[in-house]
Protein backbone atom coordinates (compact mmCIF):
# COMPACT_ATOMS: atom_id res chain seq x y z
CA UNK A 1 0.00 0.00 0.00
CA UNK A 2 0.99 3.60 -0.99
CA UNK A 3 2.47 5.39 2.66
CA UNK A 4 0.10 8.14 3.44
CA UNK A 5 2.18 10.79 3.67
CA UNK A 6 2.78 10.50 -0.70
CA UNK A 7 -0.26 11.07 -1.98
CA UNK A 8 -0.72 14.88 -2.70
CA UNK A 9 -3.13 17.15 -1.53
CA UNK A 10 -4.88 20.85 -2.47
CA UNK A 11 -7.24 23.51 -1.03
CA UNK A 12 -9.71 24.85 -2.61
CA UNK A 13 -10.42 28.77 -1.43
CA UNK A 14 -13.38 30.27 -2.08
CA UNK A 15 -13.42 33.91 -1.93
CA UNK A 16 -17.01 33.68 0.02
CA UNK A 17 -18.06 31.43 3.16
CA UNK A 18 -20.51 28.64 1.66
CA UNK A 19 -23.46 28.00 3.47
CA UNK A 20 -24.81 24.38 3.78
CA UNK A 21 -26.69 23.95 0.81
CA UNK A 22 -24.15 25.50 -1.59
CA UNK A 23 -21.83 23.16 0.07
CA UNK A 24 -23.80 20.02 -0.30
CA UNK A 25 -23.95 21.28 -4.09
CA UNK A 26 -20.05 21.64 -4.58
CA UNK A 27 -19.52 18.37 -2.70
CA UNK A 28 -22.21 16.53 -5.01
CA UNK A 29 -20.38 17.36 -7.52
CA UNK A 30 -16.91 16.86 -5.83
CA UNK A 31 -17.28 13.78 -4.48
CA UNK A 32 -17.66 12.18 -7.71
CA UNK A 33 -13.98 12.49 -9.23
CA UNK A 34 -12.13 9.58 -9.01
CA UNK A 35 -8.72 9.93 -7.12
CA UNK A 36 -10.73 11.74 -4.04
CA UNK A 37 -9.51 10.02 -0.87
CA UNK A 38 -10.43 11.96 1.87
CA UNK A 39 -11.91 15.72 2.49
CA UNK A 40 -11.90 18.23 4.87
CA UNK A 41 -14.04 20.80 5.57
CA UNK A 42 -12.83 23.94 7.31
CA UNK A 43 -14.39 26.84 8.34
CA UNK A 44 -15.91 28.88 11.32
CA UNK A 45 -17.67 26.98 13.66
CA UNK A 46 -21.51 27.27 14.12
CA UNK A 47 -22.29 26.60 17.77
CA UNK A 48 -25.25 24.38 19.01
CA UNK A 49 -25.84 27.56 22.12
CA UNK A 50 -25.10 30.53 22.72
CA UNK A 51 -21.71 30.11 23.94
CA UNK A 52 -21.21 33.77 25.54
CA UNK A 53 -22.74 36.69 27.02
CA UNK A 54 -26.15 36.86 29.08
CA UNK A 55 -27.66 34.15 26.75
CA UNK A 56 -24.98 31.73 27.17
CA UNK A 57 -26.76 28.61 27.10
CA UNK A 58 -29.81 29.37 24.81
CA UNK A 59 -30.44 27.13 21.95
CA UNK A 60 -28.60 28.88 18.40
CA UNK A 61 -31.19 28.56 16.16
CA UNK A 62 -29.95 29.60 12.90
CA UNK A 63 -29.82 27.85 9.22
CA UNK A 64 -26.21 27.36 8.96
CA UNK A 65 -25.82 24.36 10.86
CA UNK A 66 -27.50 21.43 8.98
CA UNK A 67 -27.26 17.62 8.47
CA UNK A 68 -26.55 17.36 4.43
CA UNK A 69 -26.74 14.67 2.20
CA UNK A 70 -23.79 13.94 -0.09
CA UNK A 71 -23.63 10.79 -2.50
CA UNK A 72 -26.46 9.79 -0.69
CA UNK A 73 -24.34 9.55 3.22
CA UNK A 74 -25.56 11.94 5.87
CA UNK A 75 -23.31 14.40 6.80
CA UNK A 76 -23.33 16.58 9.83
CA UNK A 77 -22.21 20.24 9.19
CA UNK A 78 -20.96 21.98 11.95
CA UNK A 79 -19.28 24.90 10.29
CA UNK A 80 -19.56 27.67 7.79
CA UNK A 81 -17.26 26.68 5.10
CA UNK A 82 -14.53 28.72 4.10
CA UNK A 83 -11.88 25.77 2.55
CA UNK A 84 -11.90 22.61 1.01
CA UNK A 85 -8.96 20.44 1.43
CA UNK A 86 -8.51 17.14 -0.43
CA UNK A 87 -6.21 14.51 -0.29
CA UNK A 88 -5.94 12.87 -4.27
CA UNK A 89 -4.16 9.90 -5.94
CA UNK A 90 -2.10 11.73 -7.92
CA UNK A 91 -1.85 15.61 -9.14
CA UNK A 92 -3.93 14.77 -12.49
CA UNK A 93 -6.86 15.07 -10.26
CA UNK A 94 -6.48 18.89 -9.65
CA UNK A 95 -7.04 19.62 -12.73
CA UNK A 96 -10.80 18.08 -12.98
CA UNK A 97 -11.18 19.75 -10.05
CA UNK A 98 -10.24 23.04 -11.44
CA UNK A 99 -12.68 22.17 -14.23
CA UNK A 100 -15.50 22.10 -11.83
CA UNK A 101 -14.95 25.02 -9.52
CA UNK A 102 -14.49 26.95 -12.86
CA UNK A 103 -18.39 26.05 -13.50
CA UNK A 104 -19.46 26.61 -9.96
CA UNK A 105 -17.64 29.70 -8.33
CA UNK A 106 -19.63 32.28 -11.00
CA UNK A 107 -20.50 34.66 -8.44
CA UNK A 108 -17.35 34.99 -6.67
CA UNK A 109 -13.79 33.91 -7.30
CA UNK A 110 -11.68 30.99 -5.45
CA UNK A 111 -8.08 29.44 -5.59
CA UNK A 112 -6.70 26.54 -5.65
CA UNK A 113 -3.30 25.93 -3.81
CA UNK A 114 -1.34 22.77 -3.57
CA UNK A 115 0.47 21.95 -0.64
CA UNK A 116 0.04 19.99 2.47
CA UNK A 117 -2.60 21.00 4.76
CA UNK A 118 -3.99 18.32 6.69
CA UNK A 119 -2.04 16.22 9.35
CA UNK A 120 -1.01 12.97 7.62
CA UNK A 121 1.94 11.76 10.31
CA UNK A 122 -0.31 10.38 13.90
CA UNK A 123 0.91 13.72 16.36
CA UNK A 124 1.65 12.37 20.00
CA UNK A 125 -1.98 13.64 21.26
CA UNK A 126 -2.73 11.25 18.31
CA UNK A 127 -0.77 8.55 19.70
CA UNK A 128 -2.51 9.48 23.32
CA UNK A 129 -5.69 8.80 22.17
CA UNK A 130 -5.52 6.23 19.19
CA UNK A 131 -2.52 4.47 20.20
CA UNK A 132 0.09 2.64 17.85
CA UNK A 133 -2.68 1.31 15.75
CA UNK A 134 -4.48 4.53 14.63
CA UNK A 135 -6.55 4.24 11.65
CA UNK A 136 -4.56 6.44 9.40
CA UNK A 137 -7.14 7.39 6.78
CA UNK A 138 -8.72 9.44 10.55
CA UNK A 139 -4.97 11.08 10.98
CA UNK A 140 -5.56 14.65 10.21
CA UNK A 141 -9.73 15.02 9.66
CA UNK A 142 -10.39 15.43 13.19
CA UNK A 143 -9.22 16.88 16.01
CA UNK A 144 -8.24 14.52 18.29
CA UNK A 145 -10.03 15.65 21.32
CA UNK A 146 -13.39 15.51 19.68
CA UNK A 147 -15.57 12.36 20.55
CA UNK A 148 -17.11 12.65 16.87
CA UNK A 149 -15.82 10.54 13.92
CA UNK A 150 -15.35 11.86 10.66
CA UNK A 151 -18.08 11.02 8.40
CA UNK A 152 -17.34 8.04 5.66
CA UNK A 153 -18.91 8.68 2.30
CA UNK A 154 -18.95 5.63 0.18
CA UNK A 155 -19.25 5.76 -3.56
CA UNK A 156 -19.58 2.39 -4.62
CA UNK A 157 -22.73 2.17 -5.99
CA UNK A 158 -23.38 3.00 -9.74
CA UNK A 159 -25.81 5.99 -8.87
CA UNK A 160 -23.05 7.78 -7.22
CA UNK A 161 -19.99 7.57 -9.53
CA UNK A 162 -21.68 6.24 -13.29
CA UNK A 163 -22.08 8.30 -16.18
CA UNK A 164 -20.13 11.44 -14.16
CA UNK A 165 -18.40 13.18 -17.82
CA UNK A 166 -15.78 16.16 -16.55
CA UNK B 1 -7.93 85.01 20.29
CA UNK B 2 -7.40 82.63 17.03
CA UNK B 3 -10.02 79.89 16.83
CA UNK B 4 -8.64 76.65 16.81
CA UNK B 5 -10.23 74.68 13.99
CA UNK B 6 -9.97 70.61 14.12
CA UNK B 7 -8.90 68.31 11.33
CA UNK B 8 -9.81 65.43 12.99
CA UNK B 9 -7.35 63.41 11.18
CA UNK B 10 -4.35 63.43 7.98
CA UNK B 11 -5.35 62.03 4.39
CA UNK B 12 -6.03 62.99 0.92
CA UNK B 13 -8.32 59.48 -0.15
CA UNK B 14 -11.62 59.07 0.23
CA UNK B 15 -11.16 56.86 3.14
CA UNK B 16 -9.47 59.81 5.14
CA UNK B 17 -12.15 62.12 3.95
CA UNK B 18 -15.05 60.02 5.43
CA UNK B 19 -13.42 59.33 8.38
CA UNK B 20 -13.33 63.18 8.76
CA UNK B 21 -16.78 63.82 8.01
CA UNK B 22 -17.73 61.22 10.67
CA UNK B 23 -15.64 62.66 12.85
CA UNK B 24 -16.84 66.26 12.79
CA UNK B 25 -20.20 66.92 14.91
CA UNK B 26 -20.63 70.02 12.69
CA UNK B 27 -21.49 67.49 9.78
CA UNK B 28 -24.65 66.03 9.31
CA UNK B 29 -24.30 62.76 8.37
CA UNK B 30 -26.81 61.69 5.37
CA UNK B 31 -29.81 59.60 7.33
CA UNK B 32 -30.24 56.08 4.87
CA UNK B 33 -33.24 54.34 6.73
CA UNK B 34 -35.46 54.87 9.70
CA UNK B 35 -36.23 52.78 12.98
CA UNK B 36 -38.37 53.05 15.17
CA UNK B 37 -38.06 53.56 19.07
CA UNK B 38 -39.32 50.06 19.71
CA UNK B 39 -37.09 48.40 16.97
CA UNK B 40 -34.37 49.80 18.79
CA UNK B 41 -34.97 48.53 22.59
CA UNK B 42 -36.14 44.74 21.00
CA UNK B 43 -32.56 44.81 19.27
CA UNK B 44 -30.82 46.48 22.41
CA UNK B 45 -32.57 43.62 24.82
CA UNK B 46 -31.75 45.93 27.59
CA UNK B 47 -35.46 46.51 28.24
CA UNK B 48 -38.62 44.93 26.98
CA UNK B 49 -40.28 47.98 24.76
CA UNK B 50 -42.64 50.26 26.49
CA UNK B 51 -41.33 48.97 30.24
CA UNK B 52 -39.55 52.03 31.86
CA UNK B 53 -36.50 52.60 32.67
CA UNK B 54 -34.66 51.16 35.41
CA UNK B 55 -32.53 53.55 37.71
CA UNK B 56 -29.42 53.09 39.80
CA UNK B 57 -29.58 56.44 41.75
CA UNK B 58 -32.80 59.12 42.21
CA UNK B 59 -33.39 62.19 39.57
CA UNK B 60 -30.05 64.33 40.06
CA UNK B 61 -33.10 66.49 40.74
CA UNK B 62 -34.51 65.07 44.08
CA UNK B 63 -31.16 64.16 45.13
CA UNK B 64 -28.66 66.46 47.83
CA UNK B 65 -25.89 67.92 44.81
CA UNK B 66 -22.76 69.26 46.82
CA UNK B 67 -21.57 72.41 46.01
CA UNK B 68 -19.08 71.94 43.31
CA UNK B 69 -18.17 74.43 40.91
CA UNK B 70 -17.78 71.74 38.12
CA UNK B 71 -21.57 70.22 38.55
CA UNK B 72 -22.49 73.77 37.57
CA UNK B 73 -19.98 73.92 33.99
CA UNK B 74 -21.20 70.65 33.37
CA UNK B 75 -25.03 69.53 32.56
CA UNK B 76 -25.98 66.72 33.12
CA UNK B 77 -27.22 64.09 29.72
CA UNK B 78 -30.80 63.22 30.07
CA UNK B 79 -30.17 59.83 31.58
CA UNK B 80 -27.71 61.18 33.80
CA UNK B 81 -30.77 63.73 34.91
CA UNK B 82 -32.71 60.48 35.70
CA UNK B 83 -30.55 58.57 37.74
CA UNK B 84 -30.30 55.74 34.65
CA UNK B 85 -28.55 52.45 34.57
CA UNK B 86 -25.90 52.35 32.34
CA UNK B 87 -26.26 49.88 29.23
CA UNK B 88 -24.32 49.54 26.61
CA UNK B 89 -24.32 48.78 22.67
CA UNK B 90 -21.47 47.11 20.69
CA UNK B 91 -21.26 46.73 17.05
CA UNK B 92 -18.89 44.36 14.85
CA UNK B 93 -17.61 45.82 11.53
CA UNK B 94 -16.68 43.88 8.82
CA UNK B 95 -13.23 44.91 6.81
CA UNK B 96 -14.80 44.26 3.47
CA UNK B 97 -16.02 48.30 3.48
CA UNK B 98 -17.73 48.64 6.37
CA UNK B 99 -18.90 52.36 6.54
CA UNK B 100 -17.81 52.70 10.21
CA UNK B 101 -14.67 50.66 12.07
CA UNK B 102 -13.95 50.01 15.65
CA UNK B 103 -11.12 52.78 15.80
CA UNK B 104 -13.40 55.38 13.95
CA UNK B 105 -16.53 54.59 15.96
CA UNK B 106 -14.68 55.76 19.09
CA UNK B 107 -13.28 58.72 17.71
CA UNK B 108 -16.93 59.47 16.03
CA UNK B 109 -18.28 58.75 19.44
CA UNK B 110 -16.09 60.94 21.41
CA UNK B 111 -16.50 64.07 19.28
CA UNK B 112 -20.04 63.77 18.43
CA UNK B 113 -21.36 62.06 22.05
CA UNK B 114 -21.63 62.93 25.67
CA UNK B 115 -21.11 60.91 28.59
CA UNK B 116 -19.81 57.82 26.87
CA UNK B 117 -17.57 55.21 28.18
CA UNK B 118 -16.42 53.38 24.61
CA UNK B 119 -13.91 50.14 24.57
CA UNK B 120 -12.12 49.68 21.63
CA UNK B 121 -11.12 46.25 20.48
CA UNK B 122 -9.70 45.34 16.58
CA UNK B 123 -13.20 44.22 14.96
CA UNK B 124 -15.62 45.33 17.64
CA UNK B 125 -16.48 48.62 19.68
CA UNK B 126 -18.48 48.60 22.56
CA UNK B 127 -20.11 51.83 24.00
CA UNK B 128 -21.37 52.03 27.33
CA UNK B 129 -23.84 55.26 28.45
CA UNK B 130 -26.56 55.71 30.15
CA UNK B 131 -29.85 53.64 28.65
CA UNK B 132 -31.51 56.92 27.47
CA UNK B 133 -28.60 57.94 25.91
CA UNK B 134 -27.86 55.06 24.72
CA UNK B 135 -31.36 54.76 22.54
CA UNK B 136 -30.73 58.03 21.27
CA UNK B 137 -27.33 57.38 20.43
CA UNK B 138 -27.93 54.32 18.67
CA UNK B 139 -30.46 55.85 16.62
CA UNK B 140 -28.04 57.75 15.04
CA UNK B 141 -25.62 54.96 14.46
CA UNK B 142 -28.09 52.95 12.78
CA UNK B 143 -29.74 55.07 10.96
CA UNK B 144 -27.13 57.22 9.14
CA UNK B 145 -24.18 56.70 6.94
CA UNK B 146 -22.22 55.02 9.99
CA UNK B 147 -24.19 51.78 9.40
CA UNK B 148 -24.81 48.93 6.30
CA UNK B 149 -27.27 46.21 7.30
CA UNK B 150 -25.19 43.48 5.88
CA UNK B 151 -21.47 44.58 7.02
CA UNK B 152 -22.28 46.26 10.33
CA UNK B 153 -24.07 44.22 12.94
CA UNK B 154 -24.70 45.15 16.39
CA UNK B 155 -23.24 42.14 18.87
CA UNK B 156 -23.09 41.89 22.26
CA UNK B 157 -21.25 38.78 22.41
CA UNK B 158 -20.22 36.27 20.03
CA UNK B 159 -19.35 38.77 17.68
CA UNK B 160 -16.59 37.20 15.36
CA UNK B 161 -16.71 38.29 12.04
CA UNK B 162 -14.74 41.22 11.10
CA UNK B 163 -12.17 39.58 9.85
CA UNK B 164 -13.41 37.23 8.04
CA UNK B 165 -15.05 36.60 4.29
CA UNK B 166 -18.07 37.25 3.52
CA UNK B 167 -20.87 34.93 3.58
CA UNK B 168 -21.91 34.18 -0.22
CA UNK B 169 -25.01 36.17 0.23
CA UNK B 170 -22.83 39.33 1.21
CA UNK B 171 -23.76 38.88 4.47
CA UNK B 172 -20.77 39.40 7.41
CA UNK B 173 -20.36 36.31 9.21
CA UNK B 174 -22.67 35.77 12.46
CA UNK B 175 -21.93 32.37 14.55
CA UNK B 176 -25.56 33.17 15.96
CA UNK B 177 -27.09 34.74 12.63
CA UNK B 178 -28.73 37.58 14.65
CA UNK B 179 -29.74 38.94 11.19
CA UNK B 180 -30.81 37.16 8.15
CA UNK B 181 -31.17 38.51 4.77
CA UNK B 182 -34.67 37.68 3.20
CA UNK B 183 -35.54 37.04 -0.35
CA UNK B 184 -36.75 40.08 -0.29
CA UNK B 185 -33.11 41.66 -0.41
CA UNK B 186 -34.06 43.06 3.49
CA UNK B 187 -32.29 42.54 6.31
CA UNK B 188 -33.74 41.60 9.40
CA UNK B 189 -32.68 41.11 12.74
CA UNK B 190 -34.04 37.96 14.34
CA UNK B 191 -32.47 38.02 18.13
CA UNK B 192 -31.63 40.60 19.98
CA UNK B 193 -27.54 41.86 20.40
CA UNK B 194 -27.24 38.62 22.88
CA UNK B 195 -28.37 35.88 20.34
CA UNK B 196 -31.99 35.93 22.51
CA UNK B 197 -34.90 35.59 20.03
CA UNK B 198 -37.17 38.26 19.74
CA UNK B 199 -41.08 38.54 19.02
CA UNK B 200 -41.28 39.97 15.98
CA UNK B 201 -38.28 40.42 13.44
CA UNK B 202 -36.75 44.18 13.18
CA UNK B 203 -36.03 45.67 9.59
CA UNK B 204 -33.28 47.05 9.11
CA UNK B 205 -33.20 47.99 5.71
CA UNK B 206 -31.31 46.54 2.42
CA UNK B 207 -27.59 46.15 1.84
CA UNK B 208 -25.69 49.09 0.28
CA UNK B 209 -24.03 47.92 -2.97
CA UNK B 210 -20.42 47.71 -2.92
CA UNK B 211 -19.98 50.81 -5.13
CA UNK B 212 -21.33 52.99 -2.40
CA UNK B 213 -19.47 51.10 0.51
CA UNK B 214 -16.24 51.55 -1.65
CA UNK B 215 -17.11 55.67 -1.43
CA UNK B 216 -18.22 55.55 1.95
CA UNK B 217 -16.04 53.35 3.79
CA UNK B 218 -13.71 54.51 6.60
CA UNK B 219 -11.30 51.75 6.22
CA UNK B 220 -7.99 50.78 4.08
CA UNK B 221 -8.62 47.47 2.06
CA UNK B 222 -5.69 47.17 -0.82
CA UNK B 223 -8.22 44.12 -2.28
CA UNK B 224 -11.71 45.11 -2.82
CA UNK B 225 -11.11 48.83 -1.77
CA UNK B 226 -8.93 52.22 -1.24
CA UNK B 227 -4.98 50.72 -0.32
CA UNK B 228 -3.50 52.57 2.38
CA UNK B 229 -0.01 53.18 0.05
CA UNK B 230 -2.32 55.26 -2.12
CA UNK B 231 -2.69 57.99 0.54
CA UNK B 232 0.97 59.62 1.09
CA UNK B 233 0.07 62.09 3.57
CA UNK B 234 -1.85 59.03 5.89
CA UNK B 235 0.99 56.97 5.23
CA UNK B 236 3.64 60.11 6.46
CA UNK B 237 1.17 60.55 9.31
CA UNK B 238 1.71 57.15 10.67
CA UNK B 239 4.95 57.03 10.17
CA UNK B 240 6.02 60.25 12.14
CA UNK B 241 3.68 58.82 14.96
CA UNK B 242 5.64 55.39 14.96
CA UNK B 243 8.91 56.98 14.86
CA UNK B 244 7.71 59.90 17.60
CA UNK B 245 6.78 56.42 19.93
CA UNK B 246 9.15 54.13 19.16
CA UNK B 247 11.73 57.06 20.17
CA UNK B 248 9.54 58.15 23.19
CA UNK B 249 11.97 56.88 25.80
CA UNK B 250 14.55 59.03 24.58
CA UNK B 251 12.80 62.40 24.31
CA UNK B 252 12.18 62.95 21.02
CA UNK B 253 12.63 66.45 19.41
CA UNK B 254 11.05 67.12 16.03
CA UNK B 255 13.28 68.84 14.08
Amino acid sequence: MKEITAYPQCRIVPMRLLGPDTTKRFLNKIVKVPGIRRILLNGQNIPLTVPYGPARGTKNTTNLRKSITIAGNMVDLHVQVGTITLEIEDKSTTDHIRKICDAFFVDFSYYIQEGKFMKTQPSLVDYAKYGPQADRSVIGLVDPKRKEKPSLITLSNERVCGGYEL
Amino acid sequence: MMVRKPQFGPGTSVVAINRRKQMDPGHQLTKMRNITDEDIVLMLGHRAPGASFKTMHPPIAEQQEPDCPMRKLVKPTEGAKHGDRVRYVQFADSMYNAPCQPYQRTYAEMYRFRAIDPGTLSGRQIVECRERDLEQYCRLLIETEMFDPALVSLRGATVHGHSLRLSENGMQFDALQRCVLSKDGMVRYVKDQIGLPLNRPVEVGKPLDSAWLKEHSTIFHSLVGTGLREDGEYVEYLQRIHTLRTKYGFMPKEA
